[in-house]
C-alpha cells in the first residue's frame, strides 16, 4: 500500500454512523445519523457528505470496511430467520433447556432467552459418536430423509445441524447435509462441526443455531449494502470486522454472521489499541463511557484480549471475542436514593430523550452528566455544541430536592456522591478486566473515549494506580478508524480432549498442519503474499480434572517432545498468573487446539497534527472546579487549539467537540504528534 | 428506621460495592480452579465475606441453599478456635450438619483476615464435594438412618496453620474419601479463594483504614435491615398458614408432614414449624441452618431481591423450629437429603402461606426436589474409581402473568447441568436422552413449567447407583385454581428391554448396558385454566408442550375445537411420548 491509496471504513452505531476516510495519509471524519430501518441508507448519506467536503474520488477507493450491528440487533430483537434444527436422536431439547439454571436465582419473574428454534422445528436423527468420534449407533438414513420431507414441508430457508461429538468427527453431519440436499431442502446449512467445533453441546448447539438463524438477515443486508456502494462506483469488495477485531470479506461474513456480533465494539478496541501504539502504548486498558453504559477491555501487547466464553443478549456465543466487560454507568446514569437511605446510581437511564436534566428536553431525574455540570467541569453554555438549553438553577434545584436535602448535604456534596458511587461501579469494571484476570493494572495505561470516558478517566486511573491516560483526539470515530488498521484474522479449532503427557506431537502437528493450510489458502485467496501471512498456533489445556481451560501459545516450529515440555511450563506459569497458584506435579489435559491465521494489514502513515501556536492560546477562560470537595480556579482549554507537543498541568478541563477532559490537580498533560492528550497520573 | 446512619450515603455504597466484589472474585477463582464437576460445571458453591463478629456483611452465591447456612460454619468455627487461639495464615475446614455444616459433603472453609496484626475479618466458602466418604460412592446415600453411614464428619478443624497445610488432617480426609486427587484439588481450590479474598479485603482496608471499613461494615447489614424491614412493614399483620408433606424418608415413613404459621407484626416476621414431622429414619432431617435458608429464601423472593444479603436482613426474620423434628434434628440423624429435598419443602409451605399474603408475588408448586442422581464404581477405561453425582431440573411453578419456566432448578437449588460431552468423557456413561416431558406442566392462566426426562446408560461395567428424589407421589400443588403439577418418577430399562420403576430414595447395582430413566416433576399451574388465553394454548400445541388429548382435558372441547378449527388432532404433529 503507497500513501495514495484510499481506505474507506464505516461504523454504524446505534444513533450516529461513522465514516473514517485515509486520503494520502490524511484522516477525514465524517457523521451522519443512523438510518435503523435500512441501515444502508445512512452509509450512501455518510460518502455522499464526504465526497462534497472533500472531494474524494469514489472509484479510486482501493479499501472499504464495515463494522456492522445487523447481527447483534437481530438477536437482541429476536428478528431473525425461521430455522430448523437437526440433532442427535433425544436432544433436540438441548437448545432449550441449556444449562438448566434459572437465570436469577431470587426474581420470580425471570425469563430465559427466547429459544432460538422452536421445538417443533428441531427434528432429531438416531446416531451416536462416542467421546473419541468412534462411530457406536450408524446414521439412521430413512430418518434423514423423513426429516427432509419434513423440511421441504415446513418451507424452512435456513437448518442448522448440530450432533453429539461431531468436534471428534464430523462424518454424520455431512452426511445429512447430504442427504438433506439430495431429497429437495432448499436451505443454506450451518454445521456446528464448522461454525464451532468445541466440546460442550449446548453452547456448541445455540451458537450453530444461532448462526443459521443471523444467515439469511446477513445476506439480505449485505446484498442491499454492497449494491448501493457499487452503484456509488466503489469498486473493491466489502471488507466486515468480526466480533475478535479481525477482518474478513463480506462472502464469509455471509456464512458465519455469529462471529460478527460484537463488529463494531471491536473495531473500537482496534481503533483505541492503535491510537495508543502510536504513543507508544502497547498494554492498555479501554473504556467506552457513553450515555447509558462504559464498556472495557484489556489489550496486551497491542492485542486485545480475547475469550470464548462471551455473553451476547444472556446468549453464551462461544465463538472468540474481544472480552468486553460491559456496566450499566453512563452520563445519563440517574441518581436516586433507596428505601434503605443509600445513595445509588443506575441501573436506570435518561437516555438521549428526555437526557439529563441540563439537556433541557423535559429531564427531571439527576444524572451523572447533571452532576458534572453541578461541580464546573462541564460547560453550562457550550458542552454540547448544538445549543441544547441547559439551565443550572433547574438542575441544582432538583439536585437540592432529590439528594442534597434527603442527604444533609450541600448540592456539590451530593453532585460529588454521585461521582464517587459511578465511579465505585466503573472501578469494579476496571479491576474485572484487570485483577481478576491477573494483570497489575499499574503496568497498563487508560485509553478513554465515548461522550463521558474523559470526564471518568483520570479519576479512576489515580484510585487504580493506573500511571497514565490517553484521550484520543478522534474519540467518537474510533470504531471506524479500527477498521482501516486491523489485520485480517480468521480463526481454526477443534476440541481434543486428551491426556496432555500422552498425546502424540505428531498428530498435533497434524491437526496445526491442516488449520494453517486451511488458513493459507483462506488469505491467497485475499491476495495476500506469504509474507504477509502468519499463522499462531495455541492451545487451550488445563489441570485433568478441572473445566475451565487457559490457552497457551505453541512456539514456531515442528512439535517435540520438548515442544510439549516448553508448552506444560507455560500453562504453570499462566496459571499462577491468573488464579495465584499452580500445581507443577498435577496432570494435564489437552481440550482444544486452535489457530489463528492473520493477514497483515499495513498501516497508513497518518500524517502528524499540525497545529501550531502556543498552548496558552488556548486557553478560554478560568473558572471554578470542585475537586473531592475543594474549590479550585482551573483552566479551560479549548482542545482544536492545543498545540501538538504542548503541555500544560492541572487542574484544567479541556473542551473538544466530542467530549470533555478533566485533568486533576498534580496531573499534568502532554498533547502528542496526533493530537492524543496524555494525562500523566502520578508527578 | 430514622436515626441517622453514622457513615454517609456515599460511602455505604462504595463499600458496599467493593465488598460485594471481594466475593464475586473469590467465586470466579473457586469455579474456575475447582476439581469437582459439582464446583466447576454445576457451581454448587458459594463464597461469602464476615465481619469480625462473624456476622456476613456480603455473599457471592450460586446456590440459595447456602444463602442463610454459611453464618453457623462461621460461628462454629469460631467457637472451636477463639480469636486468641487464631493466627495469620490458619483456615478452618468443617462439615460436620451438627456443628455448622449442612450435609456432609458441604466442605466450608474459613479464613481469618488479618490487617496490622489485628482480626478484621472472615472469608468462607463453602463447596459441594463428589465424594466424602460413607457407605456409598458420592456420599449422598438414599438409605442411611444415622450421619455416620453418610460420610466423613469433620468437625471445626484447623486445614492450614501459620499459612502451612496441616498434613496429618490432609491425609485424615484423604483416606477416608474415595476419589482422593480430585478432593486435594478442591480443597486447595477453596484455599486459594479465601486466600483472594483475604487479599483483596486487606487491600480495602488498607484504603479505608481498618476503623473506618469496620464502621462501614456495621452500617451495611443496618442498611439491609432497614430495607427488609420497610418491606414486611409493608404486608398485612396476621397469621398465615399452609400444610405439604414429604411423600417419604426412603425407610418406609411415608407423608411427613411440612407445617408452618408465619406471623406478621409490624416489620418483623415469625416462622413457627411447630407440627412438622419428628425427625425421621431415613436421610430426610434438614438441619436448622438448613431451615433457615430455605425460610431466608422465600422471604427474600416475596419482598425485594435487591435487598442486599447479609446479617442484616435476617434481623427482623424469627424462625421457630421444634427441636427433634425433620426441620431441626438431633445427632445422629441422616440428613443428607434434608439439604437436598427438605429444604425443598421448606421453601413450598413458606411460599404456600404467603400465597395468602401476596398472591401476585409467589409461584405455584415447582418441581420440589432436586433428583440427586449418583453413580460410582470403577471406570472400565483407566481402572480408576470414579463418583459421578448431579441433580437433574424440572417444572418452576406458574406465575402471576407468566407462564412457570420449562426444566430449571428451581428454589433452593441453581446448579448447571452437566454437558453430556462433558460427562461421557469424564465417566463410563452415556447419556442416552435428555429433553422436555410433553404435558408435565398443571394448568392453568399461567401454566406451570416442564419436567425433564433424563436417561443415563452405564457402559462396560457394573455400576453402583443411588437416587434421592421427591413429589413421586404427591403432586407439586396449583394455585388460585391452577392444576397440580405431573409427579416424577425412575425406571430401570434393562439391556432386553425390560422395565421396572424405582422407588425414588433406593440404592441399586446395575449391570452393564442398564439405563436408568429420571422422569422429573412439571410445576402447578396459577389461575383458572379458563382464563388461559387461546394463543398460549395454541403455542403449547404448535411446539409440542402440550398434547391434543390433554389440552382437551385441561381446557375443554369447546375452547380446543376453536383453536384447531375442528374436533381432529390436526395440530400436535407428534411430539415423543414419555412412555
Amino acid at each position: 500500500m503507497t500513501d495514495s491509496d484510499i481506505r474507506v471504513g464505516v461504523d454504524i452505531g446505534g444513533t450516529f454512523t461513522d465514516l473514517v476516510t485515509i486520503s494520502d495519509g490524511t484522516l477525514d471524519v465524517t457523521k451522519t445519523s443512523s438510518t435503523p430501518a435500512a441501515p444502508e441508507d445512512g452509509v450512501t448519506d455518510g460518502l455522499e457528505k464526504t465526497r462534497e467536503k472533500t472531494g474524494v474520488q469514489f472509484d479510486a477507493v482501493d479499501f472499504f470496511a464495515h463494522g456492522t450491528t445487523v447481527a447483534t440487533n437481530a438477536v437482541l430483537e429476536e428478528e431473525w430467520a425461521d430455522t430448523a434444527l437437526v440433532t442427535t436422536g433425544g436432544f433436540r431439547d438441548v437448545l432449550e433447556i441449556g444449562r438448566q439454571a434459572r437465570p436469577d436465582i431470587y426474581d420470580f419473574q425471570t425469563e430465559k432467552p427466547a429459544t432460538v428454534v422452536p421445538r417443533n422445528h428441531r427434528y432429531e436423527i438416531p446416531e451416536r459418536l462416542d467421546e473419541r468420534g468412534d462411530v457406536s449407533t450408524p446414521l439412521d438414513e430413512a430418518a434423514a430423509r423423513d426429516v427432509a420431507a419434513r423440511l421441504v414441508d415446513a418451507d424452512i430457508s435456513s437448518v442448522a445441524i448440530s450432533l453429539l461429538f461431531s468436534y471428534e468427527n464430523d462424518v454424520h453431519e455431512r452426511r445429512i447435509k447430504e442427504i438433506l440436499q439430495a431429497e429437495g431442502v432448499d436451505a443454506s446449512f450451518s454445521l456446528s462441526s464448522e461454525v464451532l467445533p468445541e466440546i460442550r453441546e449446548y453452547e456448541r448447539t445455540l451458537t450453530t443455531a444461532l448462526n443459521a438463524a443471523l444467515k439469511p438477515v446477513m445476506d439480505r443486508y449485505l446484498g442491499s449494502l454492497e449494491t448501493e456502494i457499487a452503484d456509488l462506483g466503489i469498486r473493491p469488495d466489502l471488507e466486515i470486522m468480526q466480533s475478535n477485531g479481525g477482518i474478513i470479506t463480506a462472502d464469509i461474513a455471509r456464512t458465519r454472521p455469529v462471529n460478527t456480533l460484537l463488529s463494531g465494539p471491536a473495531a473500537g478496541v482496534q481503533g483505541a489499541s492503535y491510537v495508543a501504539g502510536l504513543a507508544g502504548i502497547e498494554n492498555l486498558i479501554t473504556m467506552d463511557m457513553g450515555g447509558t453504559s462504559c464498556d472495557v477491555s484489556l489489550v496486551e501487547g497491542g492485542d486485545p484480549m480475547v475469550a470464548t466464553d462471551v455473553e451476547v443478549g444472556e446468549y453464551p456465543v462461544n465463538v472468540p471475542m474481544i472480552d468486553i466487560h460491559t456496566v450499566g454507568a453512563g452520563g445519563g446514569s440517574i441518581a436516586w436514593i433507596d428505601d434503605g437511605d443509600a445513595l445509588r446510581v443506575g441501573p436506570r437511564s435518561a437516555g438521549a430523550e428526555p437526557g439529563p436534566i441540563c439537556y433541557g428536553r423535559g429531564g427531571t431525574s439527576p444524572t451523572i452528566t447533571d452532576a458534572q455540570l453541578l461541580l464546573g467541569r462541564l460547560n453550562p453554555d457550550a458542552f454540547l455544541s448544538d445549543a441544547l438549553s441547559v439551565d443550572v438553577d433547574r438542575v441544582e434545584e432538583i439536585f437540592e430536592r432529590e439528594l442534597a436535602g434527603p442527604l444533609g448535604k450541600s448540592v456539590e456534596g451530593a453532585a460529588q456522591g454521585v461521582l464517587d458511587v459511578a465511579n465505585a461501579s466503573m472501578e469494579r469494571a476496571l479491576r474485572v478486566v484487570s485483577v481478576e484476570r491477573g494483570y497489575d493494572p499499574r503496568e497498563f495505561g487508560l485509553v478513554a473515549f465515548g461522550g463521558a470516558g474523559p470526564l471518568h478517566a483520570t479519576t479512576l486511573a489515580a484510585e487504580l494506580d493506573i500511571p497514565r491516560v490517553l484521550i484520543p483526539r478522534t474519540a467518537g470515530v474510533l470504531s471506524a478508524l479500527g477498521l482501516l488498521i486491523s489485520d485480517i484474522l480468521y480463526d481454526y479449532s477443534t476440541s481434543r480432549v486428551r491426556n496432555w503427557e500422552s498425546v502424540d506431537p505428531s498428530s498435533l502437528q497434524a491437526t496445526f498442519d491442516e488449520f494453517v493450510a486451511q488458513g493459507r489458502e483462506q488469505l491467497e485467496n485475499e491476495n495476500l503474499a506469504e509474507s504477509q501471512m502468519r499463522f499462531e498456533r495455541s492451545v487451550d489445556l488445563r489441570y485433568a480434572g478441572q473445566s475451565f481451560e487457559l490457552s497457551v501459545p505453541v512456539p514456531d516450529g515442528e512439535l517435540d517432545s520438548q515442544t510439549k515440555a516448553t508448552i506444560r511450563d507455560r500453562f504453570h506459569t499462566t496459571h499462577r498468573q491468573r488464579y495465584g497458584h499452580a500445581y507443577d506435579d498435577e496432570p494435564i489435559e489437552l481440550v482444544t487446539l486452535r489457530t489463528r491465521a492473520r493477514g497483515l494489514v499495513e498501516t497508513p502513515n497518518l500524517r502528524h497534527d499540525t497545529t501550531t501556536g502556543d498552548t496558552a492560546d488556548a486557553i478560554t477562560e478560568e473558572r471554578p472546579v470542585h475537586f473531592d470537595g475543594e474549590v479550585r480556579d482551573t483552566r479551560v482549554y479549548r482542545r482544536e487549539q492545543l498545540p501538538a507537543a504542548g503541555s500544560f498541568t492541572g487542574p484544567a478541563i479541556v473542551e473538544g467537540a466530542e467530549s470533555t477532559v478533566v485533568v486533576r490537580p498534580e496531573q499534568s498533560v502532554e498533547v502528542d504528534e496526533y493530537g492524543s492528550l496524555i494525562v500523566e497520573v502520578q508527578s | 428506621m430514622s436515626d441517622s446512619p453514622p457513615i454517609d450515603s456515599v460511602t455505604l455504597e462504595v463499600t458496599r460495592n467493593a465488598a460485594a466484589a471481594v466475593c464475586e472474585e473469590m467465586n470466579a477463582n473457586l469455579i474456575r480452579t475447582g476439581y469437582s464437576p459439582n464446583i466447576k460445571e454445576r457451581r454448587d458453591c458459594s463464597c461469602a465475606l464476615f465481619d469480625a463478629d462473624a456476622e456476613m456483611i456480603a455473599q457471592a452465591e450460586n446456590m440459595p441453599v447456602h444463602l442463610g447456612s454459611m453464618p453457623f460454619s462461621v460461628r462454629a468455627a469460631i467457637d472451636r478456635f477463639p480469636r486468641e487461639s487464631l493466627d495469620p495464615g490458619d483456615a478452618i475446614l468443617l462439615n460436620d450438619p451438627f456443628y455448622g455444616g449442612a450435609h456432609l459433603p458441604d466442605l466450608t472453609l474459613v479464613t481469618p483476615v488479618y490487617h496490622d496484626g489485628e482480626l478484621i475479618a472472615f472469608t468462607a466458602n463453602r463447596a459441594h464435594h463428589a465424594d466424602v466418604g460413607g457407605s456409598h460412592a458420592g456420599s449422598v446415600s438414599a438409605d442411611s438412618t444415622e450421619i455416620y453411614q453418610e460420610g466423613l464428619r469433620i468437625p471445626p478443624v484447623k486445614l492450614f496453620e501459620g499459612g502451612d497445610p496441616n498434613d496429618a488432617v490432609f491425609e485424615m480426609i484423604l483416606s477416608n474419601v474415595r476419589t482422593p486427587n480430585e478432593r486435594r484439588g478442591d480443597l486447595r481450590a477453596q484455599e486459594a479463594a479465601n486466600e483472594t479474598g483475604r487479599r483483596r479485603f486487606g487491600e480495602l482496608a488498607d484504603r479505608y483504614g481498618a476503623a473506618k471499613l469496620g464502621v462501614a461494615l456495621e452500617e451495611i447489614k443496618n442498611y439491609s435491615e432497614r430495607r427488609m424491614r420497610s418491606e414486611i412493614e409493608s404486608l398485612p399483620d396476621g397469621t398465615y398458614s399452609f400444610a405439604d408433606v414429604l411423600d417419604d424418608d426412603g425407610a418406609g415413613n411415608v407423608d411427613l408432614p411440612i407445617e408452618v404459621a408465619l406471623t406478621i407484626d409490624g416489620d418483623e416476621i415469625l416462622v413457627d414449624f411447630t407440627g412438622s414431622a419428628d425427625q425421621t429414619a431415613g436421610p430426610v432431617n434438614a438441619v436448622f441452618a438448613v431451615t433457615a435458608s430455605a425460610t431466608y429464601y422465600a422471604v427474600r423472593c416475596v419482598t425485594d431481591p435487591e435487598i442486599p444479603p447479609n446479617h442484616g436482613c435476617y434481623r427482623p426474620i424469627t424462625i421457630d423450629a421444634p427441636e427433634k423434628s425433620i426441620v431441626n434434628p438431633d445427632p445422629p440423624a441422616a440428613v443428607v437429603g434434608g439439604n437436598l429435598e427438605t429444604s425443598q419443602r421448606v421453601t413450598d409451605v413458606v411460599l404456600g402461606a404467603f400465597a395468602d399474603v401476596v398472591p401476585e408475588k409467589v409461584v405455584a408448586g415447582s418441581q420440589g426436589t432436586m433428583n440427586n442422581v449418583t453413580f460410582g464404581g470403577e471406570d472400565p477405561r483407566s481402572n480408576e474409581p470414579y463418583a459421578f453425582y448431579e441433580t437433574q431440573g424440572g417444572g418452576f411453578g406458574g406465575r402471576a402473568g407468566k407462564d412457570g419456566l420449562d426444566g430449571v432448578h428451581v428454589h433452593m437449588s441453581n446448579t448447571m447441568n452437566t454437558p453430556a460431552e462433558v460427562l461421557e468423557t469424564a465417566y463410563p456413561l452415556r447419556v442416552a436422552r435428555y429433553e422436555l416431558r410433553e404435558d408435565s406442566g398443571g394448568a392453568g392462566e399461567f401454566r406451570g413449567g416442564l419436567g425433564l426426562r433424563r436417561d443415563i446408560t452405564v457402559r462396560d461395567h457394573t455400576a453402583s447407583f443411588s437416587l434421592l428424589a421427591d413429589r413421586q407421589t404427591h403432586r407439586p400443588y396449583g394455585l388460585l385454581g391452577g392444576t397440580d403439577g405431573e409427579s416424577g418418577s425412575a425406571v430401570r430399562i434393562d439391556p432386553d428391554g425390560g422395565t421396572e420403576r424405582l422407588p425414588q430414595k433406593s440404592t441399586h447395582s446395575l449391570r452393564p448396558g442398564t439405563t436408568v430413566s429420571i422422569r422429573t416433576p412439571g410445576a402447578g399451574g396459577y389461575g383458572d385454566p379458563a382464563a388461559r388465553s387461546k394463543a398460549a394454548i395454541e403455542r403449547d400445541l404448535r411446539t409440542e408442550k402440550l398434547s391434543i388429548e390433554q389440552a382437551r382435558d385441561a381446557y375443554g372441547d369447546v375452547v380446543i375445537n376453536e383453536i384447531t378449527g375442528s374436533d381432529t388432532n390436526s395440530v400436535n404433529n407428534g411430539g415423543q411420548s414419555d412412555e
